[in-house]
């Protein structure tokens, strides 16, 4: 089989080539080429503003990749995903703010991040025990649990009574130089931006990892059809509530990350509306496809800071354009996802696979 | 006819061409660009869009008066919807745009950006007004023109204590009662609560159990039963209107008896309509003055609402509108002032803009403003307002840099 160019038709003869990330040399290559623009191109061309937009896209899609392993590939609908990210950031600032950690720790920059790892497990167990409720209900039920972990979680708990952990201005301001990763201080864009592009790597791989295992394939088949996985031997709730611990534990990643984009927080960072954005994030970009998390979060944050920019100069002769704008870009989002629906009901992911399809079968594609 | 492809071929050039001319807008003319970030749309839209429409309105003022000094402003304002991911993205594009200040709104996006805009040397400001965040050496670009809200509650506290207190039955005879209502997880809310009870210790006040009203309460029956048994003369109240307005209706339904002082957010036009009866004799703070109260300008505010917001009956604007004049001007004057020197950078408009103003008069019923090296308190005055017969009128003044003037320089500050 050439190395270099994938013939047509599969041609594989055992399953290390067939589960290769990479199966050829041309997929190889553009994978470097694609590091090339990650890690070199964007970050020296960028000014702030652009790194800006990349760290929200990067925090999008982590959170949008727990959502997407809970709804598109368990089939398990949420509408709680921001209190889940509001755990992980609480948490990893509560324990850089008020845990006594061993000098050597600090002075090593290593609190930040053994606190994400805290972090992901806390908010993993805090959305399992939302998750529980997934034993005895589905759909609409399920949403409305969910929705109950928003409530519960960030309207009463964090609000209430962890925000009040250490007083006012003290445990919840993160001065400069609080956030500290080895010898660096994260404290510019520029920063954030490397840190938040090694968060969506290594979560995109760990997730599309567990998703070709035992693990994946019962989420895939609970998904399909909950009764036949279980006819089939699957321990349904088991895989639910590992779904949800996964789903929580970046959830939780990326709430800790978030942190360092912040020189404070508070509830107010971690409104309902995040939830459900995250879903219209996922259902832009594919449900049940890793890449539709990555599309739908590019989609929904470039093309509304496009869109920002777009209109600026209608503002000379349309003075109150740029303050509406809010309400164009929420008009557009719910326009965006009646659209995809009925148009493109498998989302960007499902457009994305049929181009490289084209260019895979081209020219002689029939 | 066109084809879909031509359709589509069509809306693909008119958005690419939108682009086009948006990015290449970018590269301004000789303009003094300032960002303003206000909520239309999130949780305290309901004080949001007013504060808004406002400063678009005194932006449009300060051009057609000649501008910053024949320089107009171009001004970027752009709704966030009271989220602070968009605040922070926003806050970038301001920079990205070379907006030289910000006109920021509330204490969510003002502490979230607190330490950016000091490291980027960035004049912000905001409409919140915490005492927190007048120390320099905390906080040196974040600036605000207004009674700070510590010094709103000590005034509160004091004219009450002046105006109300001797015509109570229990005067001379024991020490008066206030309790607190505000929501304890608000750093808003919770930015005086210090200040005033040390204020109501110093005035000689027995102070009550703190009451946990939400900003978003609609019954508060149990906080006011709760505050029974204390029988407080007097209730504070630090939260937004609507909030007040529900601890108001409570409080007069449950019969507690007791006097009502509201900080400047809780206090507006809207109170009246939404308490009804129980807001007669509210007393407030308020650092501006009321629409369409006689004040210097004011006949400008209510012209520039006409000309430029004519769907928006005047009856229906508020103070807000008024506050927000008074934090544009302010910043145009700063900017007027560092213009003259030449130098339009950060340090300059803090340096050569805001810290030269030595009571300052803005007009719009505010007291003078005064910036200095060591000292972000604008004003010393707590302006204080009664609702009564349907009007609000002044009824005292409360200058604390004069009646404390050891206090107001070495030990209220930044707090």
């Amino acid at each position: 089989m050439s190395t270099t160019w994938l013939p047509c038709g599969n041609y594989h003869q055992n399953y290390t080539e067939d589960h290769a990330w990479w199966q050829t040399k041309f997929i190889k290559g553009k994978m470097i080429f694609l590091a090339l623009i990650l890690f070199i191109v964007i970050p020296f061309v960028s000014d702030s503003y652009m790194l800006s937009v990349c760290n929200l896209i990067g925090y999008t899609i982590l959170g949008a990749l727990g959502v997407q392993l809970l709804i598109g590939f368990c089939g398990q609908i949420t509408l709680g995903h921001a209190a889940f990210i509001a755990v992980g950031a609480y948490t990893s600032t509560l324990l850089i703010l008020e845990f006594p950690w061993p000098k050597f720790l600090l002075d090593w920059g290593l609190a930040y991040p053994i606190s994400i790892i805290l972090s992901a497990i806390i908010a993993g167990v805090w959305s399992v025990l939302f998750g529980l409720p997934s034993a005895r209900v589905k759909g609409f039920y399920l949403i409305l649990t969910t929705m109950a972990a928003q409530f519960v979680t960030v309207d009463l708990i964090i609000t209430q009574y962890i925000s009040q952990i250490g007083g006012r201005g003290q445990a919840f301001s993160l001065p400069p130089g609080t956030i500290k990763v080895g010898p660096w201080v994260i404290d510019s864009d520029f920063k954030v931006y490397f840190m938040m592009l090694f968060f969506v790597i290594v979560c995109t791989v760990a997730m599309a990892n567990l998703l070709r295992s035992k693990v994946g394939r019962a989420w895939v088949a609970i998904r399909d059809n909950d009764i036949s996985a279980e006819v089939m031997g699957i321990n349904v709730f088991k895989y639910k509530l590992l779904a949800f611990f996964a789903a929580g534990f970046i959830g939780g990643i990326a709430g800790a990350f978030w942190i360092s984009n912040l020189a404070a927080i508070s509830p107010d960072h971690f409104p309902w509306f995040w939830s459900l954005w995250l879903v219209g994030v996922i259902l832009i970009g594919g449900a049940g496809s890793i890449h539709g998390a990555i599309f739908g979060s590019l989609f929904m944050v470039v093309i509304m800071e496009a869109l920002q920019i777009a209109v600026m100069p209608l503002g000379d002769t349309f003075p109150k354009l740029l303050m509406d704008f809010l309400f164009i870009k929420e008009a557009v989002f719910g326009l965006a996802i009646c659209a995809f629906m009925i148009f493109e009901p498998n989302g960007l992911a499902y457009r994305w696979w049929q181009i490289k399809n084209y260019f895979n079968l081209w020219p002689f594609s029939y | 006819m066109f084809t879909k492809s031509m359709w589509s071929k069509l809306l693909t050039f008119i958005f690419a061409a939108t682009l086009i001319i948006g990015f290449s807008s970018m590269a301004g003319a000789a303009v003094i660009k300032v960002g303003s970030l206000n909520d239309m749309t999130g949780a305290t839209s309901d004080v949001g869009k007013d504060y808004a429409l406002g400063i678009a309105e005194a932006i449009h003022y300060v051009n057609d008066t000649g501008g910053i000094n024949g320089k107009k402003i171009k001004l970027y304002q752009f709704d966030y919807g009271y989220r602070i991911p968009e605040a922070l993205t926003k806050y970038n594009l301001f920079k990205r745009l070379k907006c030289v200040a910000i006109l920021g709104w509330g204490t969510g996006d003002t502490e979230a950006l607190a330490p950016t805009v000091a490291r980027d040397k960035m004049p912000y400001v905001s409409a919140s007004y915490s005492g927190h965040l007048c120390k320099p050496e905390k906080t040196p670009y974040n600036l605000f023109f207004a009674t700070d809200y510590s010094t709103q509650s000590r005034g509160l506290i004091t004219a009450w204590y002046r105006k109300k207190w001797p015509t109570k039955p229990d005067y001379n005879k024991r020490k008066p009662r206030i309790a607190m209502c505000y929501m304890f997880a608000s750093p808003f809310s919770s930015a005086s609560i210090k200040a005033a009870k040390d204020q109501a210790t110093m005035l000689g006040f027995e102070i009550g159990p703190d009451q946990d009203v939400s900003l978003f309460a609609i019954d508060t029956k149990s906080q006011i039963l709760a505050l029974k048994e204390f029988k407080p003369d007097v209730l504070l109240h630090t939260n937004t209107v609507m909030s007040v307005a529900a601890t108001l209706r409570d409080s007069y339904a449950l019969e507690l008896g007791a006097d009502n002082i509201i900080k400047c957010w809780g206090y507006d036009e809207n109170l009246p309509k939404l308490a009804g009866k129980a807001a007669e004799g509210a007393i407030g703070c308020a650092p501006w003055a009321f629409f369409g109260l006689d004040v210097p300008l004011m006949d400008k505010v209510i012209e520039y609402a006409k000309k430029y917001n004519p769907g928006i009956p005047l009856e229906k604007r508020t103070i807000h509108t008024v506050q927000g004049w008074a934090s544009a001007l302010g910043l145009a004057e700063a900017l007027k002032r560092a213009d003259k020197v030449g130098d339009l950078s950060g340090p300059s408009i803090l340096k050569n803009g805001f810290e030269t103003m030595r009571g300052y008069e803005i007009g719009l019923g505010i007291a003078p403003a005064t910036f200095t090296a060591t000292d972000h308190r604008s004003q010393s005055e707590a302006k204080i307002y009664e609702y009564k017969n349907g009007k609000f009128s002044l009824i005292d003044s409360v200058d604390l840099r004069t009646e404390w003037p050891d206090k107001w320089a070495n030990e209220w500050l930044g707090w």
